[in-house]
């Protein structure tokens, strides 16, 4: 078996609102990655997934705040650890993040080079001007970037150019695991796909170990990710390897969530496209029973009491649902056969 | 719509800069009404102090009268103070080696004796000086009991007036615990803030001040809004010459300070045309220019949105597109525009006047002027005048303090970005 | 240089010469739209009302052709610009036959020295209590932010003068006018500069009171915004260090605060004229407002003129020196 990159136990995270509410918007999450894989994250905009980003990087500051859990890191745990050993030797070295907004997401009036800098000095490495200069420069050639670009100022740099950047300067460090969060969706296609060749290529040089990609854009999860994990109102619902996620969905939310959009695959054709009506509950009261139930077609009385648990039936395969996953399926075909 | 007043309204910050200001714009309102008398009337000659007044002349012109106790009075003295008490009272006064030689405890002599001891008794002199018969602790509060029973006793009596004489004789009862308003006494007056150099009374004189200020900044802001508004509309919507033109004459506008051409303009409109209006309007001809620029730019962004295009496809007329696709879009911002505008208005107004470059009126005050005259006859220095000035600078720094703070609120509402 | 640099730098000088031309025209021709002859003023001052009219018209003839008042209006704007460009701005109407130039020359160090410090100390103070606020939050916020909104809302004059009572009238500690004791002449000895400083307190505190509020109010708001940036949180994941981003954000936050500090440096002696009047300093903005007040218009046309060209350089200075060291603005421009 493959040596596993990320393991996190149970991870709990909130945020304390103004009005000094507590909201849990990641709530017992366990996933893992294995070396070489990579996992994709799929929800509504609202179901916690960019919230899980932040909570996996192991560094919190305010309005999020840490609860319980464990997030080990290629067999090294790192919650519990003081914050500003977490900032020296694990942001950045260990776990990298590429921001949703990566287009704003670099100082605009420091040159790229000298921001690179500024990253190596704070993880107290020992290289001085020129070597980081060299080292930056390599990387930047390795994958396919301008050199000269570490000389100009993010704002001097178009769009699709600056999310490359970003990418550089988030795995300069060659993490073990690396978060993506949205990278691509404020991008043209053109660029999309740049930024999507570069993740993958990184991969497959080594550079970066494992990924966590999070997107709403389903189809990319298809093409880019090993393993889909669907979300929901902080809590994970359905894992599964990609094709499985896609063409054999169980929970009730996994499948809505597919049967609104299209796979540009064989079999997909006949496939209605169906929107699910409603939007997630509000964190700051959950719901006492099943999170889903509200919006469930097939949600019994007893659902809205009874939550519940996360449950493996198959090999990598977990779901979330009261109704076990024979009944689900069989339920599925009635349906697909009436219709 | 509606939940945009929901939120304004529940905006902190917008509802205490609001409260402010028309707490100040109700005063200036309702308080004509209850001191009818006109601002700029002179009641005095030079800085008075706050406080009350009565009139000078009155006082020393009121007529002569005799005060008598009533007989009622000594009667009840004769019944309700004891032979003790009297007895105290004389021994007292032995003590201090009064001349009691025509005092007496009898009741015909008992006005006699009261006056006497009111003459003599001291607490603090008995204290100290220890008078034979009267060391002891005991004894001496005794005597300063006595003290208390004959004060009450007197400030309880009443006292008989009495005017003129013979036939026009007039005769009135008054007790020790009546009192009148002052206010109702003929020629009084109260200055709360006192008078200014000139003896007028500056609170009356302040509150219509005010409200001439803040029609000055009303009348400006609207100018330099409206003006700022149709100039901007032009060059954003229209575009081409029309924009490199007036954004020409805008830029000049800039670059040449606006107090600057304030002056120069208001200079060259020459003193007798400088009434309260023309002095509004120069200030609001000075100020449209960053009006103007945010406008123009705002529009520019809008120029191009879907609903714009649509409405020109569908051949609107450009009054038409401009008023209902592109107004109702900068309305929020025109407004706040509008409420620092009408701020700056009353500041530049205090500024000119300051600078001896105010409204030329007789008529009614403004709070530069009063300033300016405060500064003029030395109200901050020789005559130490404080509530000549203090108070104008007050109503200014809340007049505008109430404005911005009415702005920041309207800002957190309108770009819930800025929402920390 | 760029193509684009140029050609930025080329429009931005065109620019400059239409305005100053502009400004210049305007020095000129409002002052001379005022209604009532400026040389009557003058000759009724200077004789006596029981002179016999050929000798008031004699004196009259003498100050027109004095002041050039005698020649036609384009005349009269070449003798201006001339005067403009020797630097001598012709003569002083209510000082005559003082020198204009002399009049500014006695005046604008004194300006300078007051005001440059004090720009200078208001702006950074500021700065640092607006960054702290947006930093601190808490207490800085919530009690010293609308507080310094209110103090923000003193006009300048009020603020003048409510130091000048309590520090000079009631409490003594300080002069209440001039700029060194009148008993004195202008020298480098010890006791004169000491008198310099004794009477440079207050006019300088109360034009740093009032650019603190301002400055304070404005840095608050832009490093709120800087801190909300979504460079910020990626700095953070990447390591960096809090501190040295609490630098990126305020060097980003002060960038656009170096606009308000060009502004009222060139706006110098237009502020002057507040903090100089109430506490009668003998600067510039002081010789303006005896200009005003003795309507000696060549004395106004001239301080406008220094007044519009110092704008108009800091402008044109904030212009260049920003394109070089904000690459935000720089990438807005050049394109």
């Amino acid at each position: 078996m493959a040596k596993k990159m990320l393991e996190v136990r149970q991870l709990t995270t909130k945020y304390i609102t103004r009005q000094r509410e507590d909201v849990y918007s990641v709530d017992h999450v366990s996933l893992d990655i294995e070396e070489g894989k990579s996992l994709g994250i799929a929800g509504e905009s609202g179901c916690g997934k960019s919230t899980l980003a932040l909570s996996l990087m192991g560094y919190y500051f305010p309005p999020l705040h840490y609860t319980s859990g464990d997030i080990i890191i290629d067999g090294k745990n790192i919650s519990g650890l003081d914050p500003d050993v977490v900032r020296k030797t694990v942001l950045g070295s260990e776990i990298a993040y590429i921001p949703q907004a990566a287009m704003n997401a670099l100082n605009p009036t420091r040159k790229i080079g000298r921001f690179i800098e500024d990253v190596i000095r704070a993880h107290e490495l020992p290289m001085d001007k020129k070597q980081i200069r060299e080292m930056a420069e390599q990387r930047f050639a390795l994958l396919g970037l301008p050199v000269d670009v570490l000389d100009k100022y993010s704002v001097e740099l178009s769009g699709g150019m600056r999310q490359r950047v970003v990418i550089a300067v988030s795995t300069i460090l060659n993490p073990k695991v690396l978060i993506a969060d949205e990278p691509s969706s404020a991008l043209d296609v053109s660029s999309q796909k740049m930024v999507i060749k570069m993740m993958k290529d990184m991969m497959a040089q080594g550079l970066v170990k494992s990924m966590i990609f999070i997107t709403h854009e389903l189809p990319l999860l298809y093409n880019v990710t090993d393993d889909i994990m669907v979300m929901y109102a902080g809590q994970i619902v359905e894992r599964g390897s990609a094709k499985e996620m896609v063409f054999d969905p169980i929970h009730p939310y996994s499948r809505g969530l597919m049967n609104s959009i299209l796979v540009p695959e064989e079999g997909t054709r006949d496939v209605k496209l169906t929107a699910i009506p409603g939007t997630p509950p509000n964190l700051k009261h959950p719901p006492s029973g099943c999170r889903f139930a509200e919006r469930c077609r097939y949600a019994t009385a007893a659902c809205r009491f009874n939550p519940a648990a996360i449950i493996d039936f198959d090999i990598g395969r977990q779901y979330r649902c009261n109704m076990s996953v024979e009944k689900l399926r069989e339920v599925y075909e009635s349906e697909e056969r009436n219709s | 719509m509606k939940s945009t007043l929901r939120n304004i309204l529940h905006s902190p910050r917008f509802m205490v800069g609001f409260v402010i200001f028309m707490t100040m714009v109700l005063t200036v309102l309702i308080y004509p009404y209850f001191v009818p008398r006109n601002p700029l009337l002179s009641l005095g000659k030079g800085f008075l102090p706050p406080g009350t007044y009565f009139s000078v002349y009155d006082a020393n012109n009121a007529p002569t009268f005799r005060v008598e106790l009533p007989e009622a009075d000594t009667n009840r003295l004769q019944n309700d103070l004891p032979q003790s008490d009297r007895k105290l009272m004389l021994d007292f006064l032995k003590a201090k080696g009064v001349d009691t030689s025509g005092l007496s405890s009898g009741n015909d002599k008992i006005a006699d004796l009261l006056e006497a001891w009111k003459a003599n008794y001291d607490e603090a002199d008995v204290k100290s000086s220890k008078y034979e018969g009267f060391t002891t602790q005991a004894k001496r509060r005794a005597l300063a009991k006595l003290d208390k029973k004959l004060n009450d006793f007197l400030s309880n009596a009443s006292m008989k007036v009495i005017r003129g004489e013979g036939e026009d004789l007039q005769e009135k009862n008054v007790s020790g615990t009546e009192y009148t308003r002052v206010d109702q006494l003929a020629n009084s007056v109260s200055l709360p803030l006192g008078t200014d150099n000139f003896g007028r009374d500056t609170l009356t004189e302040l509150v219509q001040a005010t409200g001439v200020s803040l029609l000055i900044g009303l009348i400006a802001g609207t100018v330099a809004t409206l003006l700022g508004l149709i100039v901007g509309l032009l060059a954003g919507y229209v575009g081409g010459l029309v924009d490199d033109i007036l954004m020409f004459v805008a830029n000049i506008f800039t670059v040449i300070p606006g107090f600057v051409l304030l002056i120069l303009i208001y200079y060259s409109v020459g003193q007798e045309a400088r009434g309260i209006i023309t002095c509004a309007m120069v200030i609001g001809l000075t100020s449209w220019v960053w009006t103007a620029r945010s406008v123009r730019s705002q529009v520019i962004s809008l120029r191009n949105r879907d609903h714009v295009n649509l409405s020109k496809l569908s051949g609107h007329s450009l009054f038409r597109i401009v008023t209902t696709d592109i107004l109702p879009y900068i309305a929020s911002y025109v407004v706040m525009a509008f409420i620092l505008q009408v701020s700056s208005g009353i500041l530049a107004e205090a500024q000119l006047s300051l600078l001896g470059l105010g409204p030329k009126t007789t008529e009614v005050p403004t709070l530069g002027l009063m300033m300016n005259w405060a500064k003029l006859f030395g109200a901050y220095t020789s005559s130490n005048a404080w509530w000549a000035y203090f108070p104008v600078i007050l109503v200014i720094a809340l007049t505008s303090f109430s404005l911005n703070l009415m702005n920041t609120g309207l800002d957190q509402v309108f770009n819930p970005t800025l929402r920390e | 240089m760029t193509k684009g640099m140029k050609k930025y730098f080329k429009k931005k000088i065109i620019w400059f010469l239409i305005t100053f031309v502009a400004a210049l025209i305007l020095n000129f021709i409002l002052p001379r739209l005022m209604p009532g002859d400026p040389v009557n003023a003058i000759v009724g001052k200077s004789i006596s009302s029981g002179a016999p009219p050929e000798q008031v018209q004699q004196q009259m003839e003498f100050y027109r052709r004095q002041f050039g008042l005698d020649k036609s209006l384009p005349g009269q704007f070449l003798d201006f610009i001339k005067n403009a460009f020797n630097g001598t701005f012709g003569v002083s109407y209510s000082q005559y036959p003082r020198k204009v130039s002399d009049i500014i020359g006695g005046g604008i160090w004194w300006t300078i020295a007051l005001q440059l410090p004090a720009i200078l100390v208001g702006w950074i103070l500021g700065n640092v209590l607006g960054a702290v606020a947006a930093y601190k939050r808490g207490f800085w916020d919530k009690v010293l932010m609308p507080v310094s909104l209110f103090f923000s809302a003193i006009p300048a004059f009020g603020a003048a003068v409510i130091l000048l009572v309590i520090f000079s009238v009631n409490l003594g500690i300080a002069p209440a006018n001039g700029a060194y004791d009148p008993g004195m002449i202008p020298n480098f000895s010890w006791s004169f500069i000491s008198s310099v400083i004794w009477h440079y307190q207050l006019p300088f505190w109360s034009i740093v009171l009032i650019s603190i509020g301002g400055q304070a109010v404005g840095m608050r708001s832009m490093s709120i915004y800087e801190l909300n940036a979504d460079y910020v949180k990626y700095s953070r994941f990447l390591g960096i260090k809090d501190t040295k981003i609490v630098r990126y954000v305020f060097r980003n936050a002060m960038l656009p605060q170096v606009t308000g500090l060009a502004m009222s440096i060139g706006s110098m002696v237009g502020g002057a004229l507040v903090a100089e009047t109430i506490f009668s300093y003998p600067g510039l903005g002081m010789a303006m407002y005896s200009a005003i007040t003795q309507s000696d218009y060549p004395v106004i046309s001239a301080t406008t003129l220094i007044i519009t060209i110092m704008v108009l350089l800091a402008s044109f200075m904030l212009d260049i020196i920003y394109a070089f060291i904000d690459p935000r603005v720089k990438a807005a421009q050049f394109d």
